[in-house]
């Protein structure tokens, strides 16, 4: 389906940042992927003193590598600390990489100048998770949503710009009417339907939709979850979909990736992730997971964790896993397990466990 | 049956956010249900729902203006704690009832160590003398599984990770041995893995001591394996409760159904999107008082719902089973669909087990 309000965006941007890019070697253009991701790593300096002198690092994204095709959803699940967010701030280029490579659609995001990047930006954007602190309480929903486009300085005529808002708004469940009130007028999942038409007002390709449920009751999240599945087929956009609840993310992603501190720990498409789940804290997490009857519950076996997640400025030796996993052994405390494929190049399964590689 | 310890009683807690001439907000309107000794009660609602003003409620808590108690009782052990005056209820409060809250970053004193709080309470309501209270602090810390207890009081809260502040915040509740335990959205800030710690923890301490525990979530799933007996509550009342085998096996009200259909499933296949409630949870001064307060959600909707209000009814002469709701009976084909899935889901189990 085409997108319903056709803005002159994508062949102007390419033209516009093809000019500026002549300079730079070219990226071969991925055919299968939009977003290609290899060897991220995302480290944050610890200073300390007057002189700010650096004493360690925080290894927020240590190694990470992926790619999301056009029109599908990458799911990232970890718990808080595990850097999950971070990722999607390096894809969106609000941080500047320790190393790796971002190649979005044949441009890579950090070779890009700060005027290209910001061009590109209408194609690449993002939903944060609590509504009521991403919109500015002064700014009536029409202007939330004008915004972006005004930023961009293609936000048309008057009647186009009514249009637009109207169609937004439209496309995302909330009445046209509601255009000229103000945030605080709304519940947190209409709030949220609104950030979900502000991101869209640019006709994005790629959104990075970081924990945009966690913040909503049980009933409002299914409602938001349905919708951002329908605009997905709508308007074939590709999402990264942060996450800490498993289930939710399940719903909506094609692949899985799951993340502990700093590192993918298994990746790999989200039926396989759930009917055969390798890594151990995977199994951890899918059994943690909450069943709303007490007779499947209490009936399912459960693994239970000990302890916190380890700080990343101070990752545990070996396995990052290792001290609060259930199967441990010493060669896990040693040597950092390899993330491999242990499935087939048709049907990847990345995994990185000593138990699983069985190397 | 076990001693009945707290009876809350036609409880109604209104605020005023415009002055005593505005417009009411019925936050919690004519609520009723009863804590036996040693139970654990859940009390499910969306956000808005009133679940936590009750709790707050029944320690008094609620800041007046703009909250009033507006009529109801309360009973523990058969006094009224709405008719106690201040000094009595502040022997009651952390003492005989006391309450673990959702944020325990906020909830706890950034500038004074883990175990001066707990001291706190144990020098207040026990007497102890420094010395003892802080080997009674080291002792309950030990008792919810922190490593280190001896170093760990000393510390301060920015020390401990959200999942060890909250231990502290149950071992600080725990202290005086009370016979209620509120723990007021106990989980909701934490992890998954993290989550089901707490929770075990919270569990084994009210088997040990025999304490009552209110667990108040908006997680349907977090409960299920715990409870005793289940309250949903929505727009300030109970629209059915029950044992957990009644309300999450054969739930009878819509909201009920719609609320367990709404939470994704881990432990079957992917289905094809959510099934959600449409619309949005209710605006609490906009309700009139002689509706359902569920009605422009609910697809079982007719005029009745709209010109009166449901009364709780027991299920097909069940004892335990309540349900408000003018259309318990129609729900039928919605109630088949869920056990249907299930089913299905315990069949999964099986298949996954061989």
């Amino acid at each position: 389906m085409k997108h319903p309000v056709e803005l002159p965006i994508s062949q102007e941007i390419r033209n516009q940042v093809d000019k500026e890019i002549a300079r730079q070697e070219p990226v071969p253009k991925d055919s299968k992927a939009l977003l290609r991701v290899s060897n991220l790593k995302m480290y944050f300096p610890v200073t300390k003193g007057l002189l700010k002198r650096k004493v360690a690092d925080v290894k927020a994204v240590d190694d990470v590598s992926f790619f999301v095709c056009q029109g599908q959803t990458l799911g990232i699940v970890g718990e808080s600390g595990s850097g999950k967010s971070t990722v999607g701030n390096c894809v969106l280029r609000d941080l500047t990489l320790t190393s790796g490579q971002i190649i979005y659609d044949g441009y890579d995001l950090s070779q890009v100048s700060e005027k290209q990047m910001r061009t590109l930006r209408r194609e690449l954007t993002c939903i944060t998770q609590d509504p009521f602190a991403s919109l500015n309480p002064r700014m009536n929903i029409r202007d939330v949503i004008l915004e972006g486009p005004r930023v961009h300085g293609i936000e048309g005529s008057r009647k186009e710009q009514q249009d637009k808002v109207e169609q937004m708004l439209t496309l995302v469940g909330l009445n046209p009417q509601a255009a000229d009130r103000f945030p605080h007028e709304f519940s947190g999942g209409q709030r949220q339907r609104i950030s979900i038409a502000r991101a869209l007002a640019l006709n994005p390709k790629f959104i990075v939709c970081d924990e945009i449920v966690s913040a909503l009751d049980v009933s409002i999240q299914a409602q938001i979850v349905n919708l951002m599945s329908r605009l997905q087929e709508e308007l074939n956009v590709a999402y990264i979909f942060i996450g800490h609840d498993l289930s939710v993310v399940r719903q909506i992603s094609h692949n899985i990736a799951v993340m502990y501190l700093g590192k993918f720990m298994e990746l790999t498409d989200s039926d396989e992730l759930y009917t055969h789940p390798l890594h151990p804290y995977t199994q951890a997490l899918i059994s943690a997971a909450p069943i709303p009857n007490p007779t499947v519950d209490k009936g399912r076996q459960r693994i239970l964790l000990k302890g916190d997640i380890p700080s990343p400025i101070n990752p545990p030796k070996g396995c990052n896993f290792c001290t609060r996993c259930p199967y441990a052994n010493e060669r896990c405390r040693e040597e950092e397990p390899e993330y491999v494929n242990v499935g087939t190049d048709a049907h990847p399964h990345f995994v990185a466990c000593h138990m699983v590689s069985g190397k | 049956m076990a001693e009945t310890i707290l009876e809350v009683k036609h409880l109604r807690t209104y605020f005023y956010p415009n002055g005593a001439k505005g417009p009411e907000l019925r936050a919690v309107d004519d609520l009723s249900y009863e804590v036996h000794e040693g139970e654990c009660v859940a009390i499910i609602g969306e956000s808005g729902s009133g679940k936590s003003v009750e709790a707050l409620s029944i320690l008094r808590l609620i800041p007046c203006p703009p909250g009033i108690i507006m009529g109801g009782e309360i009973l523990f052990h058969g006094k009224d704690l709405l008719k106690m005056t201040d000094e009595e209820i502040r022997q009651v409060r952390g003492s005989k009832i006391s309450m673990i809250f959702q944020e325990p970053s906020t909830a706890l004193n950034p500038v004074v160590t883990i175990g001066k709080q707990i001291c706190e309470t144990l020098r207040v309501h026990r007497g102890m003398t420094k010395k003892e209270a802080m080997e009674m602090a080291i002792q309950l810390l030990d008792r919810v599984n922190i490593p280190n207890a001896a170093q760990r009081v000393k510390q301060y809260p920015f020390e401990f990770s959200g999942g060890m502040q909250q231990r502290a915040m149950i071992a600080m509740a725990m202290a005086c041995n009370p016979d209620v335990l509120i723990a007021d959205e106990p989980t909701t800030a934490l992890d998954v893995t993290v989550q089901a710690q707490v929770l075990e923890e919270l569990n084994k301490m009210r088997k040990e001591t025999n304490t009552a525990l209110i667990i108040i979530t908006h997680n349907l799933g977090v409960v299920a394996r715990y409870a005793d007996s289940v309250k949903i509550v929505y727009g300030g009342k109970i629209v059915e409760s029950g044992t957990p085998h009644d309300v999450f096996e054969e739930p009878r009200h819509p909201y009920t159904l719609g609320l367990i259909r709404a939470v994704p499933r881990l432990d079957l296949p992917k289905s094809s999107g959510l099934s959600a409630i449409e619309g949005e949870p209710p605006d609490m001064s906009k309700i009139p008082p002689d509706c359902c307060a569920f009605y422009s959600r609910c697809k079982y909707c007719t005029d009745i719902c709209k010109t009166a209000r449901p009364e709780e009814r027991a299920v097909d002469g069940s004892a335990t089973h309540i349900c408000a709701c003018f259309h318990m009976n129609q729900t039928q084909a919605e109630r088949e669909a869920l056990m249907e899935i299930n089913r299905k889901s315990l069949e999964f189990s099986k298949e996954a087990e061989t």
